[in-house]
């Protein structure tokens, strides 16, 4: 207690000093001395402040290192503060055995399709090569069979297929995601729920251009040998609508009233060794030949791109240019091939 | 008891920030103390969740030709070591400001608050930019600005003659939603009335009274 009242008289006659040696008063820092309950000498303000209940207050805004990041000492210093055990660290990693997390030998899109027509000596040519991939495709019918003997792909699966369809994009509009899993796998789920949070979505199927039909059926085994998954690649020709405003009912993308021929190649996948298996849709083959979706209509900033490491005069610096950049469209809508 | 409350606040908080870590994750305080007092959610806490629901409201789409609605974000910076009293100042100057003018202002306001309303109002922008459809960040203005009691820690001070007084440490929650276009001319006041607008005033008035024993 002593050195500090010392120190604290110390202070004061070394104010005192400044105060005589100042040329000028304004430097003088003004103190106000009415209308407070406080002894002029702060020899006392150690004293005051003892008075005090020292309390340890939370800063709900500090920055706090994860443990990761904390050397051993820190950890421990960590835990014995806090007067606890450390614990295992929780990690879980989920596993869906009803659907498998990957496509079986994709098909690939003819270049052109939905344009070329078969007449055409490059349309014949990929009428040729598809009726070559053809006898795979039935074998693994086959083998869909014998899992399933009344399995027919004409008309019961190809309608069921587009029902399937529909059904998925009307449960998505609806927002209903305990329908939606009905329709579509774990692995397309989210790509399907993505972007779509607080939006309006308006989608219309008008009608079919051509029948659907399946272009592409693939059976595979994953981990044991009874673990059979088949997929079926569609082809969907339609026609349809499509309007997605955003949380303000602000047109975002699309339109209400303009139709829009569509071409996709929709994977549907069923683990056929379950008895309570059902076909779904398990992805959306969008080829490389396919040009970009149409863009949603917002500006956006250019990023600065990083310093080169070779210095830079004041003149070539350049600020931020606000311009038009293309971003895709998201999962949301269906992906145009044709128009 | 108020020494076991204020250990409990903060190992809670540090427990709570490094959630993941513990396996039975302690929750509130009114685990370990179940008088009223702590169950008892203070005004911000309530507030909370009132105020940014809004921003899970979605509106249907706009007809042609409707005039185009407006985007806007609920925002707010809770548990900030500061009085509400003296954050009532900061939060009322930057009222019906745009949000290029409001963050130039706080940056000359040397107060402690001032710079936790900056950051709020920058987060809210970004948010805007990103999860609510606003093209131009710029373009917003700060329609609500309001601040809110939130938790007060209790502590002792000694007086004379073995009395006690008690001490308040307050928190408060700062709140502020972010409005797309450009501000108005008076947010406070809508500025002296027309001939015309007076006369609709009084006809509404007059269309409005109750006549009492009628129809």
């Amino acid at each position: 207690m002593l050195p500090q009242s010392l120190a604290a008289l110390q202070c004061q006659t070394l104010c005192s000093r400044l105060m005589k040696n100042t040329v000028t008063p304004a430097i003088v820092m003004l103190i106000q001395k009415r209308n407070i309950q406080k002894h002029w000498n702060p020899k006392w303000k150690w004293f005051r402040a003892k008075k005090f209940a020292p309390v340890e207050l939370p800063d709900y805004h500090k920055k706090e290192k994860s443990l990761s990041e904390m050397t051993p000492e820190e950890v421990r210093t960590y835990f014995k503060e806090n007067g606890v055990q450390p614990t295992r660290v929780w990690k879980e990693r989920y596993f869906y055995i009803s659907s498998s997390s990957d496509t079986f030998e994709q098909y690939v899109p003819p270049e052109g399709d939905g344009k070329i027509s078969a007449i055409n000596s490059a349309g014949a040519k990929q009428k040729l090569e598809l009726l070559k991939k053809k006898t795979t495709s039935w074998r693994n019918v086959k083998k869909i069979r014998s899992y399933e003997p009344d399995f027919e792909l004409y008309p019961d699966f190809i309608d069921l297929a587009q029902d399937i369809y529909v059904k998925s994009y009307e449960s998505l509009v609806r927002g209903d995601i305990d329908e939606i899993s009905q329709y579509v796998t774990e692995r397309a789920l989210p790509e399907a729920l993505s972007n779509i949070k607080n939006k309006t979505i308006h989608w219309k199927y008008i009608k079919s251009i051509e029948p659907p039909r399946v272009a592409h059926v693939r059976c595979a085994e994953v981990i044991s040998k009874e673990n059979q998954f088949a997929q079926i690649t569609v082809r969907f020709h339609s026609q349809q609508v499509l309007a997605i405003y955003d949380r303000f009912g602000r047109l975002m993308h699309g339109s209400e009233i303009l139709a829009k021929d569509v071409l996709e190649y929709v994977v549907f996948e069923k683990h056929i060794c379950n008895q309570y298996g059902t076909w779904r849709i398990h992805e959306k083959i969008i080829p490389d030949w396919m040009p970009a979706p149409t863009p949603v209509a917002k500006t956006f900033v250019k990023p600065t791109p990083p310093p080169p490491e070779e210095e830079i005069t004041q003149a070539e610096a350049k600020p931020d240019v606000a311009v038009m950049q293309t971003e895709p469209s998201g999962g949301t809508g269906p992906q145009v091939a044709t128009a | 008891m108020f020494q076991l409350r204020i250990l409990s606040n903060c190992v809670l908080h540090q427990l709570n920030s490094n959630g993941k870590l513990f396996l039975p994750l302690i929750t509130t305080a009114s685990d370990l103390h179940t008088s009223q007092s702590c169950l008892k959610k203070s005004l911000a806490e309530i507030e909370v969740p009132r105020f940014t629901r809004h921003n899970n409201v979605v509106f249907p789409p706009q007809q042609e030709g409707e005039e185009r609605r407006p985007a806007f974000v609920c925002h707010f910076k809770e548990k900030i070591k500061y009085s509400p009293d003296k954050m009532w100042y900061i939060a009322c100057l930057i009222r019906g400001m745009s949000v290029d003018q409001a963050l130039i202002q706080l940056g000359y306001v040397a107060k402690k608050g001032a710079p936790f309303i900056r950051d709020t109002i920058l987060e809210a922008q970004e948010m805007a930019v990103k999860d609510h459809n606003v093209e131009f960040k710029s373009n917003l203005w700060v329609a609500e600005s309001f601040v809110l009691k939130d938790i007060v820690i209790k502590g002792m001070r000694r007086h004379a003659r073995v009395r006690m007084g008690r001490v308040e440490y307050k928190y408060c929650t700062y709140f502020v939603r972010l409005e797309e276009g450009k501000p108005p001319k008076n947010y406070y006041w809508t500025g002296p009335q027309t001939g015309p607008e007076k006369l609709e005033e009084y006809l509404q008035s007059l269309r409005y009274r109750k006549i009492s024993s009628s129809l």
